[in-house]
């Protein structure tokens, strides 16, 4: 099966580089290596391919295959700026195993397995707040966070338990169905820290660099917001039963998200805090997709969920490059900031393009349709309108840019690549003067790369839009089996959903009931 | 017998302050736990489970071990304010509510037990994740909640197949890991053990509202 070496690059590489983590260098250079490979062998994944081990099975879609390439190209570019600005240690190795884990997540057909695989990369992700002096701030931030992940996880495997068994012989009240989808929708606002459970992603944002935070807040996730997707769609949804109270809450914690979100990174004085609730604001859409609780939600969900976590990488790492180049992140310091870096500048208005969007791209439409479907009336514009609050703190940060500095500052950083003449006889020396030189170069680099990604996904390139549109991972397709006795390939699946165009022989549409 | 296994654990796990016998109470619950699913799970299963809680809590342990000669001394948790007779009555009621609360409106594909035990560490961990100020007192709690919730799994969903217990290992040596590599982090600066860094919300201790008759 072609996910087996990307789950054993990014596996092995996170178990080796948090080995050696006391030898920073020798981590890193594992980790580096092992997320270029993770690149590479993501981008080998074939959709369509499933494999039944022990009754239960895995199976690639082209959205596993797309998330993955997206994430582990961003996770590497993440660690470069993070390297060049200076980041946490372990943070290459928590990549892999977020990446590692979510694989498992997303090509686990069984829900109740993918939540545990989603909840174990939150576990990793707690491991970037360990810092080798002082950490006592840093592991009560980290536990923090862990009591995040194992509080959804828990009411993530009680809701998919429930669900999850043979209801022929139902005796209870179809509440409890809301119940259980109410639990796996908190569960998913707890791990993205929507408003008001961002506390611990709050405490978050005051430890670690900005770089790190797409990772614990946005990336790891994402997987687990996807597997609540597709088993609200397919558990939940086909339901005949009343679950309006229940969808009014997850709606009102995704309305508050959004605009409480925007509120607070706009009054925040540093970026790092802007791009950490500018996280929780995107990810208040994907709680609206959860709340509409229609399979139409099924393929705009998931184009806004790729193209929200690449566009919160890129401004994670704008934030990065800007705090490197003026030694300084907060906003009242950074007057003149566009004027002396017109190419950071040019940066943040691709992410602002990509985030926010404009009519015609993937991940704007996506948002308009997820907003339709989860609110009706004239309410709906009221809360489209809530999802471009955003403008006004990226208006902040344009307008203090534009603005004429107060006294004497440095000049921004250099922009441009400084490279000396090469020293053969001291190689060595000259890659380290030369890295020296360009950190903020690199930083910037990074930073305009994940941007221009960032617009290409949420314009819809790498067939984004299809690839969200496919079926959930299933066994029906090309099935390989391990054990004696079990059928061969079978035919794909027919669904009677709407259909959207084939992506590299997955079948597509939304998912059937 | 297991159920009370899983019972006894989990109580001294949230009661205890020593924190190698927290741990080895914890080794008790999570070992334990798999066994109460009916019928037992297949051999393979059941030892990934057991390698998967052994590993996990052997983490936790190395962690935990005091070591005089390089001046770590014993840390211990906060341990229950309430005491362990309290705790006890918490899980007893637990258990009952669990036992009757059995299928949560369906037939069950787990045995009665499995949803009294379920119940035990569910409500035990609410107080220590809640309110514990210490990453190891926190940290274990958070073990029993994410056990309370397998164990939910094996009472309503039956006993689970090999691959699932092969994630569900996986799963609990990542949480134990990364809490490991917290505690430890925690330990490693100063003198204060596993505390938290910030003391959090002060509970302010109210005044007797009457005097002693001597003061008076």
């Amino acid at each position: 099966m072609s996910l087996l070496p990307f789950v054993l690059m990014t596996s092995v590489g996170a178990v080796l580089a948090l080995l050696f983590r006391r030898n920073e260098r020798i981590a890193t250079a594992i980790a580096v290596v092992c997320l270029l490979g993770a690149v590479v062998t993501a981008l080998a994944i074939r959709p369509g391919q499933s494999v039944v081990v022990g009754g239960a099975g895995f199976a690639t879609t082209e959205y596993l295959r797309l998330f993955l390439v997206l994430g582990a190209i961003a996770g590497l570019l993440l660690a470069i700026v993070g390297q060049a600005v200076g980041s946490r240690r372990d943070v290459p190795a928590v990549t892999l195993g977020v990446l590692a884990t979510s694989a498992l997540a997303l090509s686990l057909p069984d829900a109740r397995l993918a939540v545990l695989a989603a909840t174990a990369s939150g576990g990793f992700g707690a491991l970037v707040t360990l810092v080798p002096i002082g950490g006592r701030g840093g592991s009560t931030v980290g536990t923090r966070v862990l009591r995040a992940t194992v509080v959804a996880g828990t009411m993530a495997i009680a809701a998919t338990a429930w669900i999850g068994r043979d209801l022929t012989d139902l005796a209870a009240q179809p509440v409890v169905f809301g119940l259980a989808y109410l639990a796996f929708a908190l569960a998913v606002a707890i791990r993205f820290g929507a408003i008001p459970a961002h506390g611990w992603a709050a405490r978050l944002t005051d430890t670690v660099p900005e770089s790190t935070l797409p990772l614990v807040t946005a990336w790891a996730p994402a997987a687990f917001a996807v597997v609540a997707l597709a088993w609200a769609d397919s558990s939940i949804a086909p339901l005949l039963v009343d679950l309006d109270a229940v969808r009014f809450v997850v709606l009102a914690i995704a309305v508050i998200s959004i605009v409480l979100a925007s509120v607070a990174a706009f009054v925040q004085e540093d970026i790092e805090h802007v791009v950490g609730y500018a996280i929780i604001g995107d990810a208040g859409v994907v709680l609206l997709a959860i709340a509409a609780l229609d399979p139409a939600a099924w393929a705009p969900a998931r184009t806004w969920i790729l193209a929200f976590v690449v566009a919160r990488s890129a401004f994670a790492a704008w934030a990065a490059a800007t705090r490197t180049a003026f030694f300084t992140g907060r906003v009242a310091d950074l007057r003149g900031w566009a004027i002396r870096r017109p190419d950071l500048a040019a940066v943040l208005a691709l992410v602002v393009i990509a985030s926010v969007g404009v009519p015609g791209l993937a991940a704007f439409d996506a948002r308009a349709a997820i907003v339709g479907l989860a609110v009706d009336g004239p309410f709906a514009a009221l809360v489209l309108l809530g999802t471009l609050t955003p403008l006004a703190y990226y208006g902040r940060l344009f307008l203090v840019g534009l603005g004429r500095p107060e006294g004497r500052q440095g000049g921004g950083g250099a922009w441009r690549p400084v490279v000396a003449p090469v020293d053969l006889t001291d190689l060595r020396g000259w890659l380290a003067r030369t890295w020296s030189a360009n950190q903020a170069v690199t930083a910037m680099g990074g930073a305009a790369l994940l941007a221009i990604l960032a617009l290409a996904v949420s314009a819809g390139a790498f067939g984004t839009s299809q690839a969200a549109a496919g079926l959930p991972p299933t066994l029906d397709v090309s099935t390989e089996s391990f054990v004696p006795g079990e059928p061969g390939p079978e035919a794909p699946v027919d669904s009677d959903a709407p259909s959207a165009p084939a992506v590299d022989g997955e079948a597509s549409g939304t998912p059937a009931p | 017998m297991v159920a009370l296994a899983v019972v006894g654990g989990a109580v001294v796990v949230v009661a205890a302050r020593d924190t190698r016998t927290v741990l080895l109470a914890l080794a008790v619950t999570l070992v334990a736990s798999p066994l109460l699913a009916d019928p037992l799970a297949t051999p393979l299963g059941l030892a990934a489970r057991f390698v998967g809680a052994i590993l996990a809590v052997y983490l936790l342990w190395v962690v935990a071990r005091e070591r005089g000669v390089v001046g770590i001394l014993p840390s211990p948790t906060g341990g229950s304010r309430i005491g362990w007779p309290a705790e006890v009555l918490v899980a007893g009621g637990a258990a009952v509510v669990g036992f009757v609360a059995h299928g949560l409106g369906a037939p069950a594909g787990g045995p009665p037990l499995a949803s009294a035990a379920t119940a035990n560490p569910a409500a035990l961990a609410v107080a220590p994740v809640a309110t514990g100020r210490d990453v190891m007192r926190v940290g274990t709690g958070l073990l029993l909640l994410i056990d309370a919730a397998l164990l939910v799994r094996i009472a309503l969903g039956g006993t689970p197949g090999d691959v699932e217990q092969l994630v569900t290992a996986a799963m609990l040596i990542v949480l134990a890991g990364a809490l490991a590599a917290l505690a430890a982090n925690a330990r490693a600066d100063g003198t204060g053990g596993y505390a938290f860094s910030d003391p959090g919300r002060v509970r302010v201790r109210r005044e007797p509202d009457a005097h002693p008759l001597d003061q008076a």
